[in-house]
C-alpha cells in the first residue's frame, strides 16, 4: 500500500540515481532538517541537501561524526521537525547508539543505509546487502524498527515519502536500505509534483495536567508534545513510565515495553508493501531485495521464456517483514530461491518462515552483484526437479 | 533475451566527457518514450584511470539495470578495451578512435575505426570527441532520431560552447556515412 | 531561602513531584542546578521556551528536575542533540548540562566542534573530576595521585583544563565558577545565557560520596571550603585560606568574543540562496 496517493500528472522524464530520487524525495516530503557526515556511497544525498535545504526553508549541518548526526537528527525531530540522515555501513553502525534511543524514547525519524561491501571499511564503491539484519537488529536491547528497501531510483524517491509518513504516524525510526548499485546508478524517472499531504506526528492536545507523555489509545502510538507548546514534558533514553519519567517499578517497565514491542502491529496495513511477479502458479518463487531483485525479475523472464514456472516475491518493507505476504507468494511453490549479496541473512528470516526445506541461497560477497543468468540458471534446475 | 533491450557502453579514461554524453543520449532516448539505465564502475581513481558510462535501454521498465553484454561499444581509450571486449555480443558494433587505440582485439564484431578524436581537434577542441562519438553512434544505429539528441545537446552544452558542439555532433554524423567505394 | 534572593523561589522552576531528588547528600550539582534556575528566573525565561538537553551520569540526571522541556539524551551526546534542536528551533533556550565524563571524554568531539561552530547554546559542564554514577572510576578532569576505583596506585594521567580547550576550539564565551559562590556562579551563567553564541561554563563542584571519601578530602563542607583554600581559584589569592596550589585555576569570564553567530550565518546564507533561485 501507499501512505501517499502518487498518481500525478505526467511530467518529462529525467535521468536520475538513487541518492538523487531520495534527496528529492525528502524534500517532497517535507523534511527539513538533514544532518550528516560524509560516506561512500551515500555522500550525493547530503551533497543534493545541502543545496535544496536552505532553497526549502531547512537547515543542513555537516556534523562532526556519524554519531553527532544522528544525534542532531533526533534533536531536530524532539523540535517538531520532519529530519534525515543518510549513510553507510561504517556510519551506519556508529549511529546505533541514537537510532536506539530514536526507538526507545520514540521520536520519528529517518535513516538511509546505503549499504556497501563490509565487514569494516569493506568496498565502499562495491554493492553489498549485508545490513539486512544490522538494520533490523543493530542498537542493544529490543525494539521495533521499520526499514524499507527500494529497489529503483522511481521507487527510492516513493519510499522515501513514505519513509516519513510512517516514522510520523508510527512515531519510529525508519531505515531506507538499499545497496551501492540502485544508489549511484541513474534511470529514467518521471517524478509529479510533491503530494499536497503529509501524515503528521499526532500532537498533545487538552490539558497539561491532565496529558501523559506515553498513554495511548489503541493505535498503540503516544501524542508527541512540541517544545514551546506548553506541556514541558521530559523525554529519557532510561525505561519510563506513561508520565514519560524514569522508572525501574517492574510493572511499569513492562507495560511501557510490552507496548512498545507491539505499536507497529497496529499499523502493518500501513507499513507492509511488497511486490509479486508472477507467483500464483509458481514451482520456484525468488525471494531478493534491490540489485538482486532486479536480476531476479529478468530472470523469472528468462525461466519463463523456458516455459519454467518462476515466479518472484520482492519485499519492499524489509522489517517487519511482510510474512503473510510472503507465504501465500510461496503457496504453490515447492522450492524457495533466495540470492543475496550476503552469507545468508534474507535467507535466514526466510527459513525461519518458511522452515529450511525448500530453502536455498544464492550468495555472493566479493563485490559483484548477482547476475540474471546465474540465478535463472538455478531456478530453471529447480523448476525442473520440482 | 527480448528484442527491444539494448545494452551499451562508452568506454575510455576518466575526464573524457563519457558520462555526459551517456546522459544526453539517455535523455534523448527518455523524450522518445523509452526507458533508460545508466550505470558505471567506480574506481578510487576518478581521473586517469579507466571510466566508463553503460545504457540499457528498454520499451518498457528496465528490469536488471546493469549490461550484461554490450550491442553497442564506443572506445575512446585502449585503457577500456580490456574490460569491455569480453563482454561484447556476438556481431556488436564497436564505434573506436584510431589514434587513443591504435589497436584492436580481433572478434566477432562490426569494427568502425574513426578519426573521432582528430575530428574533434579539427573543429578547436579535443574536449569534443565525446559528442562527435555521440553523432556516429547516433547516426549508425538510428537509436534515436537526430531531432532528440539535438534538442538535448542544445540544452545541455556548456554556455559558450554551443556552436562546438553541434558541429561536432554533425561532424559525427558526417564520419558515420560510408564513404563511397569510388574515392577509397 | 537565600535572603540576597527575595524574588526568586526555586520551586516554580522544579518539578517539585520529582522530589526527593537522588542526589547524594552533599554533591554539590544541587548548588549548580539552583545557580542555573536562579540566573534563568532573573533573566526572566520563559520555562515553555526552554528546552534543557542533557547526557549521561549525575549531571544529566539534573535535566528530570527541572521544570521545561528536557531531554535526558544518550552519553557524551548532549551537544549534538542540542545542536539539531537548536537549528532547527532558533526560538528555544537551548541549556546544556553535561559532566566532565561525559563532556570531554566520549563527548570531547562534540564539544570542540560546538566550541568551534559557536552555535548558540549554554553548556554547564559539571566537573566533580570523576565518574560519580558508575561508582568513583577516573574522569579526564582527576587531579593527578588521586586515588579512584580505577586508579588504585593514583592516577597518573595529566588532566584536562576544560576552559583552556574550549577557547582554543573557538567558544565564544568561556567562564568557570565554584559551586561555593552560587550568586557568583548565577551571574556567570546568567552572562552566558546571556552571550549569542557558544557559550561554555566549567562549575567546579564536588564529589563527597566516591571521591572525597576516597582521598581523604573530608566532610562536603570542608570539600566547599577547599574550593577556597587548596583546589583552586587564583581571585580569592588574597583572601587568608593558604597555601594554594600551583594548579590554581582562574575563575570569572575568561574568554568573551564576538564570533559570528552559526545558526544566524546559516539562516543568513539561506536567505540568500532562496533569493538567487527566484
Amino acid at each position: 500500500m501507499n501512505v501517499v496517493d502518487t498518481r500525478r500528472a505526467k511530467p518529462a522524464a529525467k535521468l536520475l540515481s538513487g541518492n538523487a530520487a531520495c534527496a528529492a524525495g525528502a524534500i517532497a516530503a517535507g523534511c527539513k532538517f538533514f544532518a550528516g557526515y560524509p560516506i561512500t556511497p551515500s555522500s550525493e544525498i547530503a551533497e543534493r541537501l545541502a543545496t535544496l535545504l536552505p532553497r526549502n526553508n531547512g537547515v543542513f549541518v555537516q556534523m562532526e561524526d556519524e554519531i553527532a548526526a544522528m544525534a542532531a537528527v533526533i534533536g531536530a525531530s524532539m523540535g517538531g521537525v520532519k529530519a534525515l540522515t543518510a549513510t553507510s555501513g561504517p556510519g551506519f553502525s556508529l549511529k546505533q547508539e541514537n537510532i536506539g534511543y530514536a526507538a526507545g524514547a520514540e521520536i520519528p525519524c529517518v535513516i538511509v543505509n546505503v549499504m556497501r561491501g563490509g565487514p569494516s571499511t569493506g568496498m565502499p564503491t562495491r554493492p553489498s546487502q549485508a545490513d539486512i539484519m544490522q538494520s533490523r537488529y543493530g542498537s542493544h536491547g529490543d525494539y521495533p524498527i521499520i526499514v524499507l528497501a527500494p529497489a529503483s531510483a522511481r521507487e527510492i524517491y516513493d519510499e522515501t515519502i513514505r519513509a516519513f509518513d510512517l516514522a510520523e504516524i508510527c512515531r519510529s525510526p525508519v531505515v531506507l536500505l538499499y545497496d551501492q548499485v540502485i544508489a549511484q546508478s541513474s534511470e529514467t524517472v518521471a517524478l509529479g509534483a510533491a503530494p499536497a499531504a503529509h501524515a503528521e506526528r499526532k500532537r498533545a492536545s487538552g490539558p497539561r495536567e491532565t496529558y501523559k507523555p506515553f498513554a495511548v489509545g489503541a493505535d498503540g502510538i503516544p501524542a508527541m508534545a512540541r517544545p514551546g507548546d506548553g506541556y514541558r514534558t521530559h523525554t529519557t533514553g532510561l525505561t519510563h513510565g506513561e508520565d514519560g519519567f524514569p522508572t525501574q517499578n517492574p510493572e511499569a517497565v513492562d507495560r511501557n515495553l510490552s507496548r512498545l514491542f507491539t505499536k507497529l502491529d497496529h499499523h502493518r496495513e500501513l507499513i507492509d508493501s511488497w511486490e509479486t511477479v508472477r507467483c500464483d502458479d509458481a514451482d520456484v518463487v525468488i525471494v531478493a531485495i534491490g540489485i538482486s531483485a532486479r536480476a531476479a525479475k529478468r530472470a523469472v523472464e528468462l525461466c519463463r521464456a523456458e516455459g519454467k514456472r518462476v515466479g518472484l516475491f520482492r519485499p519492499i518493507t524489509l522489517w517487519p517483514f511482510p510474512e503473510a505476504a510472503l507465504r501465500e507468494a510461496v503457496k504453490t511453490a515447492r522450492a524457495v530461491l533466495v540470492p543475496e549479496l550476503n552469507l545468508g541473512q534474507l535467507r535466514h528470516e526466510v527459513e525461519r518462515l518458511l522452515g529450511r526445506d525448500r530453502v536455498e541461497g544464492i550468495n555472493l560477497i566479493n563485490g559483484e552483484p548477482i547476475g540474471p543468468a546465474q540465478i535463472a540458471a538455478r531456478a530453471s534446475q529447480l523448476a525442473s526437479e520440482a | 533475451m527480448p528484442k527491444s533491450r539494448i545494452e551499451l557502453r562508452f568506454g575510455g579514461t576518466g575526464g573524457q566527457g563519457l558520462l555526459l554524453s551517456a546522459k544526453m543520449l539517455a535523455d534523448a532516448l527518455a523524450a522518445e518514450g523509452k526507458h533508460v539505465a545508466q550505470s558505471q564502475t567506480y574506481e578510487p581513481t576518478s581521473r586517469g584511470g579507466f571510466c566508463n558510462a553503460d545504457l540499457v535501454i528498454a520499451g518498457g521498465e528496465v528490469d536488471y539495470p546493469l549490461p550484461i553484454a554490450f550491442d553497442h561499444l564506443v572506445l575512446l581509450d585502449k585503457m577500456a578495451i580490456k574490460p569491455s571486449w569480453p563482454r561484447l555480443k556476438p556481431g556488436a558494433l564497436v564505434i573506436a578512435d584510431t589514434r587513443l587505440c591504435p589497436e584492436l582485439p580481433a572478434g566477432d564484431v562490426r569494427l568502425h575505426h574513426l578519426p573521432l578524436s582528430r575530428t574533434a581537434l579539427e573543429l578547436g577542441s579535443e574536449r569534443v570527441t565525446n559528442i562527435v562519438a555521440l553523432g556516429v553512434l547516433v547516426e549508425m544505429t538510428g537509436i534515436c532520431k537526430r531531432k532528440s539528441i539535438e534538442q538535448v545537446v542544445r540544452a545541455d552544452a556548456p554556455r559558450g560552447f554551443l556552436d562546438l558542439n553541434m558541429d561536432a555532433l554533425a561532424a559525427g554524423y558526417a564520419l558515420a556515412t560510408p564513404v563511397p567505394a569510388a574515392a577509397s | 531561602m537565600f535572603t540576597d534572593a527575595p524574588n526568586f523561589d526555586i520551586r516554580n522552576y522544579l518539578r517539585m513531584e520529582m522530589m526527593p531528588h537522588f542526589l547524594c547528600p552533599g554533591c554539590g550539582h544541587g548548588m549548580a542546578l539552583r545557580a542555573l534556575l536562579w540566573a534563568l528566573h532573573e533573566l526572566d525565561i520563559d520555562k515553555d521556551k526552554l528546552a534543557v538537553v542533557s547526557g549521561i551520569g549525575c549531571a544529566g540526571r539534573l535535566s528530570a528536575y527541572i521544570d521545561a522541556n528536557t531531554f535526558h539524551t544518550t552519553h557524551g551526546r548532549p551537544l549534538a542533540y542540542a545542536t539539531g534542536l537548536a537549528l532547527a528551533r532558533p526560538d528555544l533556550h537551548v541549556v546544556v548540562i553535561s559532566g566532565d565524563g561525559d563532556c570531554l571524554a566520549i563527548g570531547g568531539n562534540h564539544l570542540i566542534h560546538a566550541c568551534r561552530r559557536n552555535l548558540k547554546l549554554t553548556c554547564l559542564m559539571l566537573n566533580n573530576e570523576i565518574y560519580g554514577m558508575t561508582g568513583g572510576q577516573v574522569s579526564p578532569t582527576t587531579s593527578e595521585t588521586r586515588l579512584t576505583t580505577t586508579t588504585p596506585l593514583g592516577n597518573t594521567e595529566p588532566n584536562f583544563d576544560a576552559c583552556a580547550l574550549a577557547t582554543a576550539a573557538g567558544a565564544g564565551f568561556v567562564g568557570r565558577e565554584v559551586t561555593r559562590h552560587v550568586p557568583k556562579l548565577k551571574e556567570l551563567i546568567k552572562a552566558g545565557l546571556q552571550h549569542p553564541g557558544f557559550a561554555f561554563v566549567e562549575v567546579l563542584s564536588d564529589c563527597t560520596e566516591v571521591y572525597g571519601r576516597k582521598n581523604d578530602m573530608g566532610s562536603s563542607a570542608e570539600m566547599v571550603m577547599r574550593q577556597k583554600s587548596e583546589m583552586r581559584p587564583s581571585v580569592y589569592r588574597d583572601s587568608v585560606d593558604t597555601p594554594f596550589r600551583s594548579t590554581d585555576l582562574p575563575t570569572g569570564i575568561l574568554t568573551r568574543n564576538d564570533r559570528p553567530e552559526y545558526g544566524a550565518s546559516l539562516r543568513r546564507a539561506a536567505a540568500l540562496a532562496s533569493k538567487g533561485a527566484h
